[in-house]
């Protein structure tokens, strides 16, 4: 079993809807939890829901204003910038609308293994001589082109498609509508389609129609033919009908109160009139330039195909699902199945969003419009205003303490022992300028199948501001407050370690801190407290006898739930801290932030 | 009803109207003589206006959802519900290479394959909080993937086969009202958008979905009756696990529970849709077509004998499985794979009588389906079958069921009484006679039997062929045909652009829904808050397609419905 990291996960408390989800746990009563209070309801973390409320803290957001937290699915988006991950090309919303959500410059996936494609000339027909040209001095102007993938070697001359030029691909990619097929009959295809005078020919060449009835519409076709035979048809009742239709105008052209007006007056009796001319006025498509299109049920071909073709000859799930909806292809049950069948797959365009808080509709996160920039202009994200916790597993050295933690218990990642107490250290920091009380509330067995107890040593206590690190070492005798102040960064890192040495030694010198004690900070820091959670693991051994499930994924973490609240005094209004800190207390204002947390200590030894 | 005409946002609609630009590939063929159909837009918020531009359609199925703009040809995403997708934010263990996805331990706990759905039509298992949690993450992602669309309201088009249970769908509204704020959500049934898809008004839908094959007859764009079977995709995975399971070594750890899965449902399924394939008819060479109106189907079982002769089917294949206990490779014989669809769809080593009414063959299932109808709507439908779903993609089975399905119209005719009595009576030349004339008193069934018939006896009633009874609303659909007779009687398979895309095409062509949900009256009542739909302004409903005009907005009035999914 892979070893664990010690996680943190956050639950966004929009969620809070969440916790009346069912248990992970089947069999446990759902009686006794609705007679429970909503106070007092766990939150199970093993719940399928919860996955869908947690998240890791850097993954969230923080409102300045409504002073809550905001996740993805609370904050609401706007876009800034949409451009191709591959070329980085900044994309106008206006194309959007018209090309679709894919780059329609040269930039293409590979359908077998999504790697990106380049375009590359083909000299000769065969494949390996592709391979090799990819160094390809002699006239790379000449020839068709193809694309290749550099990773697995495919190339779209395996689908049968060559390209005349070797840029504007895309387009020339759309004009190859049969993808697998020669390129002859894509371009009879077009040809054809694009023939105006087949499509709306009049009745006069009825035998003409008739030899298209058994012709194949393809997908865009088919959408294009259905509709305007739908349009038509709704439209010719509406030609006769000349009331309704001035009613309609008039609604462009006159004040909208004179409209509303007539609909109120007239409205009903006209609705009738138009209603019963309505009535039978559709009739259904009939041949396939009105957009009907007869099933062909032969499909020996294809099963002949898929005979000779085998396993390797077929395309996978997710190769077809990556695929972009081809609306070349001549109907539904018509889409590829085979490997042949597969088509380049043109990138789809990515997008920078900036966030707004749903209440207060202030921006909390806004990056750059550039494509190429990474950088953020606002991004007020939740780390640097809510308490970051680390856990870390704690040996107690020797038999000094009564209980007798493995050894293994110290080393990160090792697997806990079932029914055997293991120590974990809980660090929280506090990123902001105030000191803050955190309260913590953790369940005595953590809710699910396997039930771990769990002793939170101290759950509540102060932490202090996080103050410039400057001051503090300059208050601080013993440190190198006299280091040069040029160099303060190296300073922070010297502080850093001498306060962890510090701690060590504290931690050796004073017996008491050795000992585990209810209610006592293990360690405290200048912005930090550490504390100790004490948990038994539950014993993940089954009762067979009982029919019991046998054990899914991720059954042996161990992970609590843990619910965090926090109290801090900050100013009333103001932005500033720190100046004005005693001056006028009045004007400060108590806050407050509570949610529930998720602790992946470790996995349990099964 | 004039009332609610008046009290209808109309000044904001014309705005509207004005505002919006022709749009993405709109073909405004007729010019300013179509129809302009108000846009229900509520009064309250200002950016309304705007989102009125596009439409979205979502198209929910049990294991995909597909999404896209009103107005497109065909959708622009497709999310497919899986594991992959219920893990926390922030997890890549997907990602690890070291990684591997312990399938095992979760179909133990009975999740063999429900991870990659979406809800399950038995309630009474299914947590209807995590359905709305699916939706919207599969929703979040397919907008910021696909459409690539910020969190404007925006009103949504949702299709949706209409068995789905309310549970289910309020489950799922309620989650999209809260997480999107669209400002209404329509509900379209998608046997209606398929049928609106192949630009027909009454077809025989077959919908060979995952969970359920439903065959539902639609006349004049309404669903009148739907049958349903548990042949299904669903099925036909597990079948295809089966003859995996067989062809695999025995390991002691399974031996002890014949019911363990041995191969992983992410692999099975990939087998079915990739190798599954279906054999044609088997009876189709002897069977002797007499009807001339069936003259199409044997054209196509002669060109498949042709080419492809069943008895030659011999070579094998080579699968390999990656999830078994250690990485494999199977050998399996082509004809092999054709049995997973065999017993799924088919089961034809029983006899008919023996299936339950939940899990009837297709072929059965289809023809029990055009058998209930009314004469003339039976005529309109079995000329116009369209199969759809996950399953109509395994090739050969669309054929298949077609050729089946002719072969039992051509052996029973249209006779629902069935047994060794009946064919005693109708081999007995004395009660011939009085046979035939119960038979033609069966209301029910055919009246009476054309005299062009091949055979007199009066088994085979030529429902095809009858001239069908003048009434006043036929006179009146009629008249709008443009003298061009419809095909009926024949049976025909006709091709549909597929659910969501008719949804795209009603919409782009402004039709209302019947049911149009307000985001505010459903957070205030819930489901509960709905009428039936007959208590709400019917007019819409009966014109279809061909109304809207003035009328509008069941949503923007006091009574609003849930449609096809609220009638009960």
């Amino acid at each position: 079993m892979a070893a664990l990291t010690p996680y943190t996960y956050i639950q966004c408390p929009c969620s809070d809807l969440s916790t009346l989800g069912r248990t992970s746990d089947p069999k446990s009563p759902r009686a006794d939890e609705a007679d429970d209070d909503d106070d007092d309801r766990t939150f199970d973390p093993r719940a399928p829901r919860s996955n869908y409320s947690l998240y890791p803290l850097e993954y969230l957001l923080y409102c300045e204003d409504c002073h809550q937290i905001r996740c993805p699915r609370c904050v609401s988006d706007e876009i800034v910038t949409y451009y191709c991950p591959n070329c980085l090309f900044e994309v106008p919303s206006s194309n959007l609308k018209s090309e679709g959500n894919r780059c329609t410059r040269s930039c293409f996936q590979c359908p077998i293994c999504i790697g990106p494609l380049a375009v590359t000339s083909v000299e000769t027909k065969p494949d390996p001589s592709l391979l090799a040209a990819p160094d390809n001095t002699a006239a790379p102007h000449s020839g068709p082109y193809a694309l290749t993938c550099s990773y697995c070697s495919w190339t779209s001359t395996e689908a049968g498609i060559k390209f005349d030029k070797p840029n504007g691909i895309h387009a020339q990619l759309a004009k190859l509508r049969n993808g697998g097929l020669t390129r002859l009959t894509a371009k009879e295809r077009k040809e054809r389609r694009k023939d105006p005078s087949h499509r709306f020919a009049p009745a006069a060449e009825r035998d003409h129609e008739r030899s298209a009835l058994d012709d194949k519409l393809n997908l865009e076709t088919q959408f294009a033919n259905l509709k305007s035979f739908y349009q038509s048809q709704l439209a010719d009742p509406n030609a006769s009908d000349s009331g309704l239709a001035a009613l309609s105008d008039l609604g462009f052209s006159s004040p909208t109160s004179l409209s509303r007006i007539m609909s109120i007056y007239t409205g009903g009796s006209l609705h009738d009139k138009k209603a019963k001319l309505r009535v039978g006025a559709m009739r259904e498509a009939l041949d396939t330039d009105e957009g009907l299109q007869l099933a062909d049920l032969d499909e020996s071909a294809a099963i002949a195909q898929l005979q000779c073709e085998g396993y390797d000859g077929t395309a996978s799930t997710s190769q077809l699902s990556d695929q972009p909806p081809n609306l070349g292809e001549a109907h539904l049950h018509g889409r590829g199945r085979f490997i042949s069948d597969l088509r380049p797959i043109p990138y789809l365009l990515r997008t920078k969003r900036s966030k707004r808080c749903p209440v207060c509709r202030h921006i909390i996160s806004k990056p750059e419009a550039k494509v190429q920039t990474t950088r953020f202009r606002i991004r007020l994200v939740a780390g640097s205003y809510i308490p970051s916790m680390a856990i870390r597993p704690l040996s107690l050295s020797g038999g000094s303490s009564g209980t007798s933690a493995s050894g293994s218990a110290g080393i990160p990642g090792a697997l806990l022992d079932p029914l055997r107490p293991a120590h974990y250290l809980l660090t929280f920091t506090n990123p902001i300028f105030e000191s803050i009380k955190v309260t913590l509330g953790a369940p005595a067995k953590t809710p699910g199948r396997f039930a771990s107890k769990v002793t939170v040593l101290c759950p509540e206590f102060d932490i202090d501001a996080n103050t410039d690190v400057w001051d503090e070492a300059l208050k601080d005798p013993g440190g190198g407050g006299g280091g040069g102040g040029e160099l303060r960064d190296r300073e922070r890192e010297r502080e850093r370690e001498r306060r962890r040495r510090k701690g060590e030694e504290g931690r050796n010198m004073s017996s008491n801190n050795n000992q585990l004690e209810v209610g006592k900070i293990w360690e405290r820091g200048r912005n930090w407290v550490s504390i100790v959670v004490e948990v038994v693991p539950a014993s993940l051994r089954l009762d067979h006898g009982a029919g019991e499930q046998p054990l899914r994924e991720d059954d042996d973490v161990l992970e609590i739930p843990m619910f965090v609240r926090i109290e801090w005094e900050a100013e009333a209004g103001g932005d500033e801290v720190g100046a004005v800190i005693g001056r006028d207390r009045e004007a400060r204002e108590r806050r407050e932030l509570a949610y529930w947390c998720v602790l992946g200590l470790g996995r349990i030894r099964v | 009803m004039s009332a609610v005409a008046g009290s209808t946002p109309l000044p904001h609609r014309t705005v509207a109207n004005i505002r919006s630009p022709p749009g993405a590939g709109h073909h405004h063929q007729s010019g300013p003589s179509t129809p302009i159909r108000p846009i229900p837009s509520n009064f309250g918020s200002p950016s309304s206006l705007r989102a009125d531009e596009e439409i979205l359609i979502i198209e929910i199925g049990t294991r995909k959802l597909q999404v896209g703009f009103s107005g497109d040809a065909a959708p622009r995403g497709c999310v497919w519900f899986g594991p992959h997708q219920q893990r926390r934010v922030g997890d890549f263990r997907d990602w690890q290479t070291d990684y591997r996805h312990d399938w095992s331990s979760a179909a133990a706990g009975g999740l063999w394959g429900s991870h990659h759905e979406l809800w399950q039509y038995d309630v009474r298992g299914v947590d209807l909080g995590l359905v709305g949690d699916k939706i919207e993450r599969a929703l979040r992602e397919a907008f910021t993937k696909y459409l690539l669309i910020d969190s404007r309201p925006r009103r949504l088009v949702w299709v949706l086969p209409s068995s789905l249970p309310i549970p289910v769908l309020s489950a799922a509204l309620d989650s999209v009202f809260s997480r999107f704020q669209p400002p209404t959500i329509s509900l379209l049934s998608s046997s209606l958008a398929l049928v609106v898809g192949a630009g027909v008004r009454s077809a025989l839908v077959v919908d060979l979905g995952w969970s359920e094959t439903v065959v539902t007859s639609v006349y004049e764009y309404r669903e009148l009756e739907s049958k349903r079977s548990i042949r299904g995709g669903r099925m036909l995975v597990e079948h295809t696990h089966k003859l995996l399971a067989k062809k695999l070594p025995e390991t002691p750890e399974q031996t002890d529970s014949k019911d363990q899965y041995v191969v992983s449902f992410e692999e099975c399924s990939d087998i079915a849709t990739r190798l599954v394939w279906c054999k044609p008819h088997p009876r189709s060479a002897s069977g002797q077509l007499s009807s001339d109106s069936l003259a199409t189907v044997q054209e196509h079982d002669e060109s498949e004998l042709e080419a492809s002769p069943t008895s030659r089917r011999t070579g094998s294949l080579t699968v390999p499985l990656r999830s078994w206990l250690s990485p494999t490779s199977l050998e399996l014989s082509f004809g092999e794979l054709a049995e997973p669809c065999e017993d799924t769809f088919f089961d034809s080593q029983y006899s008919p009588t023996s299936f339950d009414d939940h899990e009837l063959p297709l072929p059965l299932l289809v023809y029990r389906g055009l058998l209930q109808l009314p004469v003339d709507v039976r005529a309109l439908c079995m000329s116009r079958i369209i199969f759809t779903g996950g399953c109509s993609n395994v090739l050969g089975l669309r054929g298949r069921i077609f050729d089946e399905v002719s072969h039992l119209i051509q052996e029973r005719g249209w006779d629902p009484v069935q047994g060794k009595r009946v064919g005693q009576l109708r081999s007995n030349p004395k009660l011939r006679r009085r046979g035939a004339r119960q038979a033609g008193d069966d209301p029910t069934g055919v009246t009476s039997p054309s005299g062009e018939g091949e055979e007199q006896d009066g088994v085979w009633h030529d429902a095809a062929n009858m001239v069908p009874e003048m009434d006043l609303i036929d006179e009146q659909l009629q008249r709008g045909t443009d003298r061009r007779p419809r095909v009926q009687g024949t049976l025909r398979a006709v091709e549909s652009l597929g659910a969501w895309s008719g949804a795209s095409l009603v919409t782009h062509l402004k039709a209302q829904a019947i049911a149009t949900i307000d985001r505010d009256v459903w957070l205030q009542h819930g489901a509960a808050g709905s009428s039936k739909p007959s208590d709400v302004d019917h007019k819409t409903q009966r014109q279809s397609l061909g109304a809207g005009g003035l009328m509008r907005g069941s949503a923007a009035g006091s009574a609003w419905t849930l449609g096809v999914w609220g009638a009960n």
